[in-house]
C-alpha cells in the first residue's frame, strides 16, 4: 500500500509586501481519512491547498503529499494527487468522453484505456445522459460532477476538493457526499477537503482542521471539537445589540461560558433545559424579553464561532445547506 | 501501535514511469483537442479568410490592367505578383488562431487545470501553435485555389504552390509565437485580440504593390528589414519566374529568424505564467 498521508510541517506563506498568508501551520492527514479544512474568506485555506497541490510554492516549511516533497517532486505529487479546485476548469467547448479522455492519456493511459476509464467515470457521476453534450452546457452542478471526475481519472490516492459542492443544489450536494464517503470507504483514498459548509465538514469528516488569520486554530474530530465548545447551549435574540449585552450581564453568573454576537446571547452549560425557567425569570425581572429563545446541542458552527470570533455562514446558508 | 504507524509512513510507493504520456503524445493530444475546439468554432475562421479573398479579387480586378506599366513586372501575372500579399495577410490573421485558443484555456481555467497533469510545459505551447499552422495551412490552400479559379498559372507548377504554402505556415507560426505570448502574458481576450493587429502595418511597410526595386527612402530601408519582403519576394518568383533558391532560403532565413525571437518571447511568457510563487 502506497503513502496516503499528508505531513505539513511549519508551513509558512509570505507575499511580497509582508502579507503573512500561512503562518506556521502543521497538520498531519492520516492514511484514508477525511480532513476538513476550514476557515473564513482569507484564513489561509486557499493558499495552502495551493501549496499542497503543487501551484504555489511555500517561503518555508515542509509539505509532503504522499511521502513527496510539494516543492521538490510536484511532479510525483501530482501524479499521485487528484485535485478538483472551487473554480472548475473545464473546456466549455469539449465533450465530457474526450476531456476525461485525454486526461488519462496524459497520465499514461492508453487509448483505449482512456476511453474505458472516461467511460466508467462518466457513469460514476451520472452524466451519461449528457455524454453528448458540449460541457458548455452544463449546469453548475453538472459541471461540478464532471470536474470531480477529472480528478479521479488517474486513481489518486490522496484527493483534494476545495469547496466541492459550493453552488450546488441539496440533490447534487448531497450525490457528492455520497460519492467522497464511496470514495473513502471503498477505494481507501486519503481526502483533503474545505468547505464553506459546517455541517459538509460534520457529515464527512474524520478529523477537522480550522485556520484562522493564517494559523491553526483548532484541530480534532468533530465530536471532540464539539464537546471542548459545551454540551449544550441556550440562545437568545433580542431586538437589539444593546439589549444583548444588558442581558449578557444579567446572565453571566449563570452560564459556564457566555457570549454575545451581535443581537444574539449564547450560554453555555451543563444542564441548559432545565436552567431556561430561572434565565427567562431573571431577564423578566430585568425587564429583558427576548424575541426568541432556543435549546441546541453545539454544533461546528459553535465550535467555529468560538475559535475564529465569527461565523462562517449565514442562516440563509445554514438553511440551503439542509438536505434530504 | 506507534510502531505501525512508523512503518507506514516509511513505504513509499513511487508512480511508475509511464504514468505520463510520453511528449510527442502530449503534443498530439494538445494539437487535436485544439483542433477539435477550432473546428466546432468555425465561424471565427470564416471572416479572415474572406477578408483575403476579397483584397485578392480588390486587387487584381483594380491593379491587375496596371501590371503592364509597372516596371520590372512587364509581361509578367499581376495575379501571382499580388496572391502572396493576401497570404501574407491570411497568414497574420490565422497568426491569431492559436493565441485565441490559449486565452480561452486560461479564461476557462483548463489551462490551470492541465497544470496539474504531468503534461509538459512544451505541449502545452505547441499544441495550440500546431493546430494554427494547419488551419492556417488550409486558409492559404483555399485562397491559393480562388487565385486558380482566377487564372493564377503558377510558372513552377504544384511544387511552386506547395512552398508558397510552406512559407505561409512558416511566417504565420512565427507570428504565432507574438500572439500566444500576449496571451500567455495577459490572459485576455482582448489584449490578445489587439495583439494579433501589431503586424498588419508590416503588410504596408514592404514592396506591397510593386516591386521592391520601385521603392525609395525610408519605406525601402523599412522594407529592407522587413522579413515579410523576403517571403514576398519568394512567393513572387516562384509563382511567376521560377525556381530561385537564393531567394527561397533567404525567405526560409527571415522566417526561421522571426519565429527564433518570436518563441524565445512566448517560452519567456510561458516560464512566467506556469511559475509557481
Amino acid at each position: 500500500m502506497s503513502n496516503r498521508e499528508i505531513n505539513v510541517e511549519n508551513l509558512m506563506k509570505q507575499y511580497p509586501g509582508g502579507v503573512t498568508a500561512v503562518n506556521d501551520v502543521s497538520f498531519r492527514v492520516n492514511s484514508g481519512e477525511i480532513f476538513g479544512f476550514l476557515g473564513p474568506n482569507g484564513a489561509g485555506k486557499s493558499t495552502t491547498i495551493k501549496i499542497l497541490t503543487t501551484l504555489a510554492l511555500p517561503s518555508s516549511g515542509i509539505a509532503t503529499v504522499g511521502g513527496y516533497d510539494v516543492v521538490h517532486e510536484a511532479d510525483l505529487v501530482r501524479r499521485i494527487a487528484g485535485v478538483a479546485l472551487q473554480d472548475i476548469g473545464l473546456d466549455p467547448l469539449m465533450k465530457p468522453m474526450e476531456l476525461l479522455s485525454i486526461q488519462a492519456q496524459l497520465f499514461g493511459a492508453s487509448r483505449q484505456q482512456a476511453k474505458a476509464r472516461a467511460q466508467e467515470l462518466v457513469e460514476l457521476v451520472r452524466l451519461t445522459e449528457a455524454v453528448d453534450r458540449r460541457v458548455g452546457t452544463y449546469s453548475g452542478g453538472m459541471r461540478r460532477r464532471l470536474d470531480l471526475a477529472m480528478a479521479l481519472v488517474h486513481k489518486p490516492a490522496i484527493l483534494f476538493l476545495d469547496e466541492p459542492t459550493t453552488g450546488l443544489d441539496p440533490a447534487s450536494r448531497r450525490d457528492v457526499w455520497e460519492e467522497v464517503r464511496r470514495l473513502n470507504k471503498e477505494l481507501g483514498m486519503t481526502i483533503f477537503l474545505t468547505t464553506q459548509y459546517l455541517e459538509e465538514a460534520d457529515e464527512l469528516a474524520d478529523r477537522i482542521a480550522i485556520i484562522d488569520k493564517g494559523k491553526i486554530a483548532k484541530k480534532g474530530s468533530p465530536a471532540q471539537l464539539k464537546a471542548g465548545v459545551g454540551k449544550e447551549s441556550i440562545n437568545l435574540a433580542f431586538d437589539t445589540r444593546d439589549m444583548a449585552e444588558k442581558a449578557c450581564d444579567q446572565l453571566s453568573d449563570m452560564a459556564e461560558r457566555i457570549q454575545t454576537d451581535r443581537d444574539m446571547v449564547r450560554l453555555y452549560m451543563s444542564q441548559a433545559a432545565q436552567t431556561i425557567p430561572a434565565v427567562v425569570n431573571r431577564l423578566q425581572a430585568a425587564n429583558l424579553n427576548p424575541i426568541s429563545l432556543t435549546l441546541t446541542q453545539p454544533t461546528l458552527d459553535d465550535v467555529f464561532l468560538q475559535v475564529t470570533g465569527q461565523r462562517l455562514t449565514t442562516e440563509e446558508d445554514r438553511e440551503k445547506v439542509k438536505v434530504g | 501501535m506507534t510502531t505501525q504507524v512508523s512503518v507506514q509512513n516509511t513505504f513509499v510507493m513511487r508512480p511508475k514511469t509511464h504514468d505520463k504520456a510520453n511528449l510527442p503524445l502530449q503534443i498530439w493530444l494538445a494539437t487535436w483537442r485544439s483542433l477539435t475546439t477550432i473546428f466546432r468554432t468555425p465561424v471565427a475562421l470564416f471572416p479572415p479568410l474572406a477578408i483575403s479573398i476579397f483584397f485578392l479579387v480588390i486587387y487584381e480586378s483594380t491593379l491587375g490592367g496596371a501590371a503592364a506599366f509597372i516596371p520590372n513586372l512587364s509581361g509578367n501575372s499581376y495575379l501571382g505578383f499580388i496572391l502572396p500579399l493576401s497570404i501574407v495577410s491570411s497568414s497574420l490573421s490565422g497568426a491569431g488562431i492559436a493565441a485565441q485558443n490559449m486565452v480561452r484555456d486560461i479564461e476557462s481555467g483548463y489551462f490551470d487545470k492541465l497544470l496539474l497533469t504531468p503534461i509538459s510545459r512544451a505541449a502545452l505551447l505547441l499544441g495550440p501553435i500546431f493546430a494554427g499552422a494547419l488551419i492556417l495551412g488550409i486558409q492559404a490552400s483555399i485562397v491559393i485555389g480562388v487565385a486558380l479559379l482566377m487564372g493564377l498559372e503558377s510558372a513552377t507548377g504544384i511544387g511552386g504552390l506547395l512552398l508558397v504554402v510552406g512559407l505561409a505556415i512558416l511566417l504565420g507560426t512565427g507570428f504565432a509565437g507574438f500572439t500566444v505570448s500576449a496571451a500567455l502574458g495577459s490572459g485576455s481576450a482582448a489584449a490578445t485580440q489587439g495583439a494579433s493587429f501589431i503586424f498588419f502595418p508590416l503588410t504596408f511597410l514592404t514592396a506591397s504593390f510593386v516591386p521592391l526595386e520601385l521603392l525609395d527612402g525610408w519605406l525601402k530601408t523599412a522594407a529592407t528589414f522587413n522579413p515579410i519582403t523576403y517571403v514576398l519576394e519568394a512567393m513572387r518568383a516562384t509563382l511567376n519566374s521560377g525556381w530561385d533558391s537564393t531567394l527561397i532560403w533567404q525567405a526560409v532565413g527571415a522566417c526561421l529568424l522571426l519565429g527564433g525571437a518570436m518563441f524565445a518571447l512566448a517560452i519567456y511568457s510561458l516560464r512566467v505564467r506556469t511559475r509557481r510563487s
